[in-house]
């Protein structure tokens, strides 16, 4: 008997999954579309206003969608590849979160590399927050991670972060990995459709974790006993004062090699001085380093430390400190530091 | 069985006969081979135009920079204060100069290969520098290369014709390309002259082998560094040389530029990530004797 099916052939592939976020005028912005197939899993919240409606932009949207990228087991298994695509149009912001570390669990030949992919097209007025929880490659594994962000006419603003530990510490485990490796590209792109779309590279972090480079060292030698390595990229106009808050703290840090001769604090520091003299201190017991750069009209920070909690504390409080997160995308933008 | 004296002494004399017999013939190899060489050097062209690039003296400001090396041994205090940075010193090199092949070193041989691609790969690798530090240098060397050839080496290299007519061809073509982009530069904010796309595109031109061309990249970053090291008291001049002449140096570099030959632009990346944080808080280093 031949039947047809009442509803559209699904065309989605395994590990593939697609998010879009379009709006509704004037500005109720909707996931018209949130798929995927195992062994990646989507799922979206209830969308929350924002804590304050924001002063410094009259269009900003209504609603704030959150989207957790899952995988079923909490990680991925050798072979594993999953694809997804996010696109935001203007006047609309997408947190994504992750729930827990992505645990990257052993392969049987180091051959056989697990793949995850991201693009993103970002529109003008559109905003992505992605501050996911680290990567977590067990030993033995390999790895490889591209987060693409594609952006029209080099607008929209982004603040991703990108960080990966060197294992499960608990087990003695220290960068025991076949190869792990992460791309992050922000590209301005012009015209889509319009015969050949024209690209040009705005920003590109590869990180590339595997035994070339004659070093004779082990991977854990070449950290330089750091367990926590991590890039925050942020631009556009959502997270400026963002952006000049951390250059401003970068600014601020005690010279390395300098003495306190006790003649230049002052007689009575601000609450937010007296905060971030807490935070160096806490920075320094917590050995974290951390560096931050305006590049190509990006802020880029790069982060290590000692233990995951240090990165993850030190992340947050500086997020928290600036605020402007919060205030725009609520408190579960930085659910992943808590 | 047994030998007799006798027996021994004619054994010996037969051996050392023979031995000598060894010798001579392999003199008389090496004569006819050095006689049919070297009257007519095969490229002493590229030999030159070597030789021009590895001296030190090449006016790019390279003993301004120590790639991070400052910063590194700040990172690294000694306990006891006393004790040697030697070992630290050591580690650095190898690190730094696999950073380098990871991240510079394609763009060194695409723009070798791929004259044409100069703008794209000076905006790509800038787009790929992830710190001010490292990008101050990286363009502050560019640039004084781009100036070196501008002024000293253009007339030379534009006007000579060559012996062999086909190399000449592809060498027009890729001075088309650079003298085009050292006029862009003057007037486009997009272009930055990086140092390594330029030296894969100039030594092109000065027709150095491209493997000799990748080569002396790194040697001359371990130079710079090594130097670095020994106005930063960390190691002496002589101790400096040895470092420079050793077969350790000389695989790693040898290794490197086999590893990264096929390595397309699109994969360079950070093998070290802790460099970037390095080179990065060297603006935070309370005294500096260098620029990087």
């Amino acid at each position: 008997m031949h039947y047809t099916s009442p509803f559209t052939p699904s065309t989605s592939k395994p590990g593939h999954g697609s998010i879009i976020l379009s709006l509704l005028p004037p500005n109720t912005p909707v996931l018209s579309t949130v798929s995927y197939q195992y062994p990646l899993k989507l799922v979206a919240p209830d969308p929350l206003p924002p804590l304050t409606h924001s002063s410094t932009d009259p269009n900003a949207p209504s609603l704030i969608h959150t989207v957790f990228l899952l995988t079923y087991g909490g990680g991925i298994v050798a072979g594993d590849a999953i694809n997804l695509d996010v696109r935001i149009v203007g006047g609309t912001r997408l947190v994504l979160l992750t729930q827990g570390s992505t645990k990257i669990f052993r392969t049987e030949d180091r051959a056989v590399v697990s793949r995850q992919h991201m693009s993103v097209r970002l529109e003008k007025g559109g905003a992505l927050c992605y501050l996911p929880d680290p990567v977590q490659p067990f030993a033995e594994t390999a790895f490889s991670q591209s987060q693409i962000y594609n952006l029209h006419h080099s607008e929209g603003s982004l603040c991703v972060a990108d960080w990966v530990t060197s294992g499960r510490s608990a087990r003695g485990e220290n960068w025991d990995i076949f190869e792990y490796g992460s791309r992050n590209e922000v590209w301005s792109v012009d015209e889509p459709g319009q015969g050949k779309e024209k690209r040009r590279l705005l920003l590109r972090d590869n990180l590339i974790l595997d035994q070339r480079g004659q070093t004779n060292m082990p991977l854990s030698s070449r950290m330089d006993t750091y367990s926590v390595f991590g890039t925050l990229i942020i631009r556009g106009p959502v997270f400026t004062s963002l952006s000049s808050f951390f250059l401003a703290e970068f600014d601020a840090l005690p010279r390395i090699g300098a003495r306190n001769w006790g003649d230049s604090s002052a007689p009575q520091p601000s609450l937010p001085e007296k905060r971030r003299v807490e935070r160096q201190a806490q920075e320094k017991s917590d050995g974290l380093i951390w560096s931050a750069a305006n590049v190509r009209g990006f802020v880029l920070v790069k982060f290590a430390s000692r233990e995951v909690q240090g990165a993850r504390n030190w992340l947050r409080d500086m997020i928290r400190e600036e605020g402007s997160i919060l205030r725009e995308f609520g408190e579960q933008a930085v659910l992943c530091l808590k | 069985m047994s030998i007799t004296s006798g027996d021994e002494q004619s054994l010996k004399d037969e051996i050392a006969d023979l031995e000598r017999r060894l010798r001579d013939a392999k003199v008389r190899l090496y004569q006819n081979d050095s006689i049919t060489v070297s009257p007519t050097p095969a490229n002493d062209t590229a030999l030159h135009a070597f030789l021009l690039l590895s001296d030190s003296a090449l006016p790019l400001g390279s003993f301004a920079f120590s790639s991070g090396l400052e910063s590194y041994l700040a990172h690294h205090k000694p306990s006891p204060p006393s004790a040697s940075q030697l070992p630290a010193f050591h580690t650095f090199l190898r690190l730094s100069l696999s950073t380098l092949a990871n991240t510079a070193l394609p763009y060194v041989l695409a723009s070798y290969r791929n004259p044409e691609g100069i703008e794209i790969l000076d905006n790509d690798f800038d787009a790929s520098t992830p710190c001010t530090v490292a990008r101050r240098a990286s363009i502050a060397q560019g640039r004084a290369l781009l100036a070196v050839w501008d002024r000293s080496f253009k007339s030379q290299y534009s006007s000579t014709p060559t012996s062999d007519g086909t190399r000449n061809a592809h060498t027009a073509v890729a001075i088309e390309h650079l003298n085009s982009f050292s006029t862009s530069l003057r007037t486009s904010f997009d272009l930055n002259a990086h140092l390594a796309p330029l030296w894969g595109l100039i030594t092109n031109i000065l027709s150095l082998a491209l493997h000799d061309s990748a080569y002396l990249f790194l040697f001359s970053h371990a130079r710079t560094v090594i130097s670095a090291a020994v106005r930063a008291s960390v190691i002496g001049p002589y101790q400096a040389q040895a470092v420079l002449a050793s077969v350790e140096l000389q695989d790693r570099i040898r290794g490197l530029v086999e590893e990264g030959w096929e390595k397309k632009v699109e994969d360079a990346g950070q093998s070290v990530p802790v460099m970037d944080l390095w080179v990065g808080r060297h603006e935070k280093l309370y005294s500096r004797i260098f620029n990087s």
